[in-house]
């Protein structure tokens, strides 16, 4: 049984939880219990706290989201400093942390009203074709502006500094998981000049959350857990002197030949002569009523809730999707102590691996398939959910409603590409539903259409981590030898790693996957 | 009697709403989308204080114009009038006051510690003088434009996007526009902004003219709390705050080029501005874009028939597009209308 105090795990039986020094942070002024070495959001989230923000117009809660700095849910004041997203800093004895939104604060917000009242008096783009009069116009402008804006204007100047570098490299590696590990040690290992940036504390990306073992062959690592498979591609990377690893940098833009990113607080300002984007994936949701409540989650946060920090997400969970996702994190939910009330799969059939699937159903989860969420219920956080089957046409069946009982429910219904920095390169783009979403088109050496930037990994298209590593192989091997590297030895790897990608999706998976890159890959090729 | 006019900027569909109500059959056509160009990408500052006598009276007819076509239209530019501050390392660079004055403009002279009335947090050491005209505003440009082509629409205007056109003339005189299918027109007016120089070089029209590019950017939202738009005139540094609590600043452009963003430009911006309000610094920057406008070499607007005759040129507004833009098309409207009467 795994042991829970303050909302932690403190026993787990696979991951160990070192906790730092007991600090005490203030949440509106309420003292809360914290250690370092937690972000503001996950100790908040395990004193309790449900509501950390407000949607603007409706005033509609807003929670716990998706713990990687990329949603605005978290957005909260931070000793003065305004929009601070509190899933990525770290707590800090005597913190100060004010909610934004709301009146007085987010959790007891009297203006949550809104949600009902709001379309009613004040329907969308009221601001532009009512009150006309000049008068009132000029009085709903003033008025409006008091509403507007998240925040309050920083009361501090920010302490950080600015500092600022500059930095040439022969091959600018953007993601650290495993793509982008695989990128920078096969370009690295042939003599480049390597960049890595990330923009998290550690590498490993997605990997770091994955407790179980990976399927396949011994030589592509079957066996290993996936946060052990992180750990070794991080040792075999530190061994190469010549590859620069940036953590907590964050590429904000390709500018043509010049990348820009943020090192913390220092300005990068990297002149790299290839480039390979390697961003991986966001999580996707789903439409149903109240699927904005606080406890409606990815399954990426509830894993890196749970995982990376040892908070237990709730104490009844409902996983929407079958994929080897949602299978996987079900059992890795059991494994925490949490109880999984049930798994729903839109499709007649499980998604996953059937072994998952075994392994889940004989703890006793139900899986019910050909079923979809209609809604979550409760006013503040998720006190429930219903169900319902669906018929051929993917509609819900009337009467077959059921109600869950649940205080989180988590959707795992794929992934789609985080493509925005090759959209914004100029990258010719495609819509592949086989690769999940919009991806780039590609060489079979993974060059996207503009010259010198490669992609590997869930950018490329969605797949697992394998198939990423194998991806960021042949972008970082092609790199170099573009750039008059690596010699004979570097041209017969490339060979060899192309086929051995091959010979990996010759599996019934991979067909779905070669289906989707026959539709983005780019007729010209570059021969060696 | 029937109008064509290229672009769907701020002047092009002013001047096709003008003309409508006249009664006068119009259509616009734009190369792109509305809001494409200039219109779409400037942040917004309008002021009457301006060097030149025309450039004032324009802007204060403009200033009018504003009011009377958000009632007339029924549709808000979410238009704020809480002034316009230009900020300074030398009196000289402030401009023309006592010709501003003159023409009925109050504008104020401050010391740098005065402004700290007007807003908090400036740095007084980052310039030595201001001036402060209360009537200066900052517009949404949006819905500027969203008003006027819902303007143009209610009164029958046709308004083609993405419809890039040639003018056709004969004998010096316009015919029309072609864009794959010819539209008759008796007069054609060239709104086309930074694109109107093309224009005219492929009519032979020699006009001597720089275009310009210009960089802004917005960071995430905070609640409303810079109240006028500032202008630093020796930096050439400009920001406000939007409706919705942006900090929408860039750099006057001094140099053409695409319509690319650029890093460099972020670096600089960065440091001006943090540099004039300190407390900005560590708020993230959202989104960043270029804009491309004309400018001629007076800084002065061209409203006036050309020698082809028919051709209406109403472009050259440079960076004053939204202070001058709804006055010049008044007035061309009204050249338009007698044009089509004489003939």
């Amino acid at each position: 049984m795994v042991k829970v105090v303050d909302g932690r795990l403190v026993e787990h039986p696979i991951l160990k939880f070192n906790r730092g020094k007991e600090v005490t942070i203030y949440f509106n002024g309420k003292p809360i219990k914290a250690y370092e070495g937690e972000t503001v959001a996950a100790a908040l989230y395990a004193s309790g706290v449900r509501i950390f923000s407000r949607s603007f117009r409706w005033h509609r809660p807003r929670g716990f989201f998706c713990a990687i700095g990329k949603c605005s849910a978290c957005m909260m004041e931070v000793d003065g400093i305004p929009n601070v997203r509190t899933c990525k800093v770290y707590v800090r004895d005597g913190m100060q942390i004010k909610t934004q939104s709301g009146f007085p604060n987010a959790e007891k917000d009297f203006f949550g009203v809104m949600d009902k009242l709001i379309d009613r008096i004040f329907p969308h783009g009221s601001q532009y074709t009512k009150f006309n009069n000049k008068i009132f116009r000029e009085m709903l402008i003033s008025r409006l502006r008091s509403f507007a804006g998240f925040g309050n204007a920083p009361k501090v100047e920010f302490s950080g500094n600015a500092d600022y570098e500059e930095i040439e490299c022969d091959v600018l590696v953007i993601g650290g998981g495993p793509a982008g590990m695989s990128a920078a040690i096969n370009a690295g290992k042939y003599g480049a000049k390597v960049l890595l940036i990330d923009e998290n504390p550690n590498l490993g990306g997605q990997l770091v959350k994955q407790t179980h073992r990976f399927f396949g062959s011994a030589k592509h690592r079957a066996g290993t857990r996936g946060i052990k498979i992180a750990k070794i591609l991080e040792e075999e990377l530190r061994k190469i002197p010549n590859v620069d690893i940036r953590l907590e940098t964050k590429a904000f833009g390709i500018y043509g030949k010049i990348v820009g990113a943020v090192e913390k607080s220092k300005l990068l300002r990297i002149i790299p002569k290839k480039i390979v984007v390697v961003t991986g994936a966001y999580e996707r949701t789903l439409i149903f009523e109240n699927n904005d409540l606080p406890g409606v989650y990815g399954a990426g946060g509830v894993q890196t809730l749970m995982n990376v920090y040892g908070i237990k997400p709730g104490n009844r969970g409902l996983i929407v999707g079958s994929g080897n996702v949602g299978l996987i994190l079900s059992y890795q939910l059991l494994q925490a102590g949490v109880e999984v009330a049930a798994i729903v799969e839109a499709m007649p059939r499980i998604g996953g691996y059937f072994v998952h699937a075994a392994k889940v159903r004989r703890l006793g989860v139900p899986i019910y398939v050909r079923h979809t969420i209609i809604r979550a219920i409760g006013k503040d956080h998720v006190r429930g959910a219903v169900i319902a089957q669906l018929d051929d046409k993917w509609r819900p069946i009337p009467g077959s409603e059921k109600k869950i009982d649940c205080d989180f429910i988590c959707v795992a219904v794929g992934l789609s590409p985080t493509h925005e920095l090759l959209y914004q390169a100029g990258c010719k783009m495609k819509f592949v539903p086989e690769l999940g979403g919009l991806v780039p088109l590609r060489t079979k050496f993974n060059e996207t259409s503009v010259e010198g930037i490669y992609v590997a990994g869930d950018v490329a298209g969605i797949e697992e981590a394998t198939s990423a590593i194998m991806n960021g192989r042949i972008a970082g091997i092609h790199a170099v030898i573009a750039l008059g590297l690596g010699g004979e030895m570097a041209k017969k790897e490339l060979k060899e790693s192309l086929r051995d990608l091959e010979e990996f999706r010759a599996g019934p998976f991979g067909e779905r996957i070669i289906c989707g890159i026959e539709k983005c890959i780019l007729a010209k090729e570059v021969e060696i | 009697m029937r109008v064509a006019i290229i672009g769907a900027g701020i002047a092009g569909l002013a001047t096709a709403y003008f003309l409508a109500k006249e009664g006068i059959k119009v259509e616009v056509f734009e190369q792109k989308f509305l809001l494409h160009g200039a219109s779409g990408r400037n942040s917004g500052g309008i002021t009457a204080q301006f060097d030149d006598e025309e450039l004032i009276k324009l802007a204060i007819r403009n200033e009018k114009l504003y009011d009377k076509l958000q009632s007339e239209i029924g549709f808000n530019f979410l238009l704020r009038k809480d002034g316009y501050l230009k900020l300074a390392n030398s009196i000289e660079e402030l401009g023309r006051i006592e010709l501003q004055r003159k023409f009925g403009l109050k504008v104020k002279i401050m010391e740098a510690e005065e402004v700290r009335n007007i807003f908090e947090d400036i740095n007084t050491e980052a310039f030595k003088f201001a001036s402060f005209y209360p009537k200066g505003a900052i517009v949404f440009p949006w819905a500027v434009i969203w008003g006027l082509a819902k303007g143009c629409k209610d009164l029958g205007v046709k308004i083609y996007d993405f419809t890039k056109v040639e003018i056709v003339a004969e004998d010096g005189k316009v015919k029309g526009v072609k864009s794959g299918e010819f539209h008759e027109a008796d007069v054609v007016v060239n709104a086309a902004g930074a694109w109107s120089k093309e224009i005219n070089d492929k009519l032979g029209i020699k006009e001597e003219k720089r275009i310009i590019r210009e960089e802004i950017c917005v960071t995430e939202s905070i609640k409303p709390y810079i109240d006028p738009y500032i202008l630093h005139a020796s930096e050439g540094l400009f920001l406000s705050q939007s409706m919705r609590g942006e900090i929408v600043g860039g750099i006057v452009g001094k140099s053409d080029g695409g319509m690319t963003s650029s890093l460099d430009f972020l670096i600089r911006y960065a440091k001006l501005v943090t540099r004039l309000v300190p407390k900005l610094k560590g708020l993230a920057v959202l989104r960043q874009w270029a804009g491309i406008y004309d400018e001629t070499l007076d800084g002065k607007p061209k409203m006036c028939f050309s020698e082809i005759k028919g051709l209406y040129q109403l472009n050259g507004f440079g960076r004053k597009g939204m202070s001058i833009g709804l006055a010049c098309a008044e007035i061309a409207s009204k050249e338009i209308l007698k044009f089509t009467q004489e003939e």
